[in-house]
């Protein structure tokens, strides 16, 4: 979490959110977290974690107990939230509106002048892949298309930091990579993007760093690389049409998996040289060899079967 | 104020396309259509007893027509979640209820326009004089509208739609009958009581020939003194509410 403050889009400092009459029930216990400007970070955790809380709080929409909330270094106030653009998890606008009107709607919302939203629109649309749809009335889109509307009024004033809670919720296939595609590209052009998700592939492919939340604490922190790599393993896949790997390397093997001729197995990092020169002279073709690391949704299980919300918190760096 | 203004347009782009406001202007209008074909109440009155209809039906028709768009459109936005991503903006609590309460009195004003032309298109040719009054009549309908959207809105920052309903009929029936339970002005309590009578002005312009100008003064006066009150008590609940 320590890091000069100046890179810092988004700083969460001992975020909480009691519930109830005494605030007795707490939805965010203690979240700290700090996101990187320019860089893409996820935000995990199961169902009831905290994460929407603690967005809500981020964005103003729910009061927090306690805690201290910047966004590009200044204390969270409605002027910083101009610079900030927020797809919230299962959107639905209004239904009688058109694709236009609403993005003229969260365009003037945000400061912008009416020519200066039409202008952007048609771009702005044919970018989520609605084009065409600016003057068709929101309550014919499908729940996909209400996605992608959703993402475009959070991208209509050109913010800084995007929110985007569930992102892919109710895409297919195309669209789910068309979102991360187009994640990977506003951070390109240098905006930074906080992903609430429940889609663990989706962080995985996208996000540099994570934070993941645990009923109301951080359990865990920082790049995902680090948080899954099982260290001194390596993992190699190989291809080749024999009944068993060379007798040579077998005691070496662990979490062996067979598909058709395909091997995937882990060995000691120090043995990773001998047993490549092994699997080559005897004929088999070597299809990978990187560095054996968890699945998130194994890293996930392991993390929900802890005693205790925030036991074992990780943070790596 | 462009926020609030950008919010109100919204609204009023979505108020106008609910099909129920247009059902409800054009059975209203129909019946204003109407009211010549009733029985002659004899020489004289005839005039008046069309102002009298037609404004009562004007009444009715913008008071559902002021329920129908406030009772439930901030518990709905809540509940769908429509309103996150535009107050996640540089948007404040209190511009979001003002620019809403604006859209829909807009949205009403619009609808009374629209009444006010049939009922005085009507009136005109059938009873050989242009009742200009009426438009006063109209005026005073659109405002008391006005302050009951702003206490539907108000009261929906904090509640469910059914209990807006039930308020805004309790509040429309406490703030009639001033004269009924306190007499008149000679009572003590006459200056306190909450009362929208000052909007009712249907009998000087139904059998009269209408209200002075410095009534109508001091008819906005009131009007913005109600809903300006409601507006903010529903800023005020709405700011502090976690969404």
């Amino acid at each position: 979490m320590d890091g000069p403050e100046d890179s810092a889009a988004i700083r969460i400092l001992g975020a909480a959110k009691h519930y109830g009459a005494r605030g007795t029930s707490p939805a965010v216990a203690d979240v700290s977290l700090r996101v990187t400007s320019g860089s893409i970070h996820g935000l995990l955790g199961p169902n009831g974690a905290g994460k929407t809380t603690t967005l809500k709080m981020l964005l103003g929409l729910v009061r927090p107990t306690a805690g201290r909330f910047e966004m590009l270094g200044e204390p969270v106030s409605p002027r910083v939230r101009a610079r900030v653009g927020f797809l919230p998890e299962q959107p639905y606008f209004p239904p009688l509106l058109t694709a236009k009107e609403l993005l003229l709607l969260h365009g003037r919302l945000s400061g912008m002048s009416k020519d200066e939203v039409l202008g952007r629109a048609s771009d702005l649309l044919a970018r989520v892949g609605l084009e065409g749809k600016e003057g068709v009335r929101l309550a014919k889109f499908s729940r996909g298309m209400l996605q992608r509307a959703g993402i475009a009024q959070a991208l209509i004033a050109s913010p800084e930091v995007i929110v985007l809670d569930e992102p892919a919720s109710g895409l297919d296939p195309v669209g789910q990579r068309d979102v991360r595609n187009l994640m990977a590209e506003l951070a390109s052009e240098g905006a930074t993007v906080l992903l609430s998700s429940h889609q663990l592939s989706e962080v995985e492919a996208v996000c540099d760093e994570v934070t993941i939340l645990n009923r109301g604490y951080v359990a865990a922190e920082g790049r995902i690389d680090d948080l899954l790599g099982v260290s001194g393993r390596t993992s190699i896949r190989v291809r080749g049409d024999r009944a068993a790997l060379p007798a040579e390397i077998q005691s070496l093997m662990e979490d062996v998996a067979v598909a058709g001729s395909v091997w995937i197995f882990s060995i000691p990092d120090t043995s990773v040289r001998a047993a490549i020169d092994i699997l080559d002279d005897n004929g088999w073709t070597i299809e990978s060899v990187v560095p054996k690391r968890e699945s998130l949704e194994d890293y996930f299980a392991q993390m929900l079967a802890s005693p205790t919300p925030s036991a074992g918190k990780q943070v790596a760096t | 104020m462009h926020r609030v203004l950008a919010v109100a347009q919204a609204v009023v782009s979505d108020a106008i396309r609910r099909r129920i406001v247009w059902v409800v202007a054009l059975f209203a209008l129909v019946l204003a259509g109407a009211i010549p074909m009733l029985p002659s109440y004899g020489v004289g009155v005839e005039g008046a007893v069309y102002r009298e209809i037609a404004l009562a039906m004007t009444y009715v028709a913008a008071m559902v027509v002021a329920l129908v768009l406030s009772v439930a459109r901030i518990p709905t936005e809540i509940e769908r979640r429509t309103l996150y991503s535009a107050l996640a903006r540089e948007v404040r609590r209190w511009e979001y209820v003002f620019g809403t309460w604006l859209g829909i009195f807009i949205t009403l004003g619009a609808v009374m326009i629209a009444f006010g032309a049939v009922i005085f298109g009507v009136g005109w040719p059938v009873y050989h004089e242009p009742m200009w009054q009426l438009w006063e009549g109209v005026l005073a309908i659109w405002l008391e509208a006005g302050v009951i959207a702003a206490f539907c809105v108000a009261v929906s920052t904090v509640s469910v739609p059914a209990v807006v309903s039930v308020a805004a009929l309790a509040f429309l029936f406490v703030t009639h009958v001033r004269t009924g339970l306190l007499g008149g002005p000679e009572n003590p309590m006459w200056h306190f009581y909450p009362s929208l009578d000052a909007f009712n002005i249907i009998a000087p312009v139904a059998h009269g020939s209408g209200v002075s100008l410095a009534y109508l003064r001091s008819m906005v006066a009131v009007f913005v003194g109600w809903a300006g009150a409601l507006v903010i008590l529903g800023a005020l609940g709405f700011a502090r509410r976690d969404l």
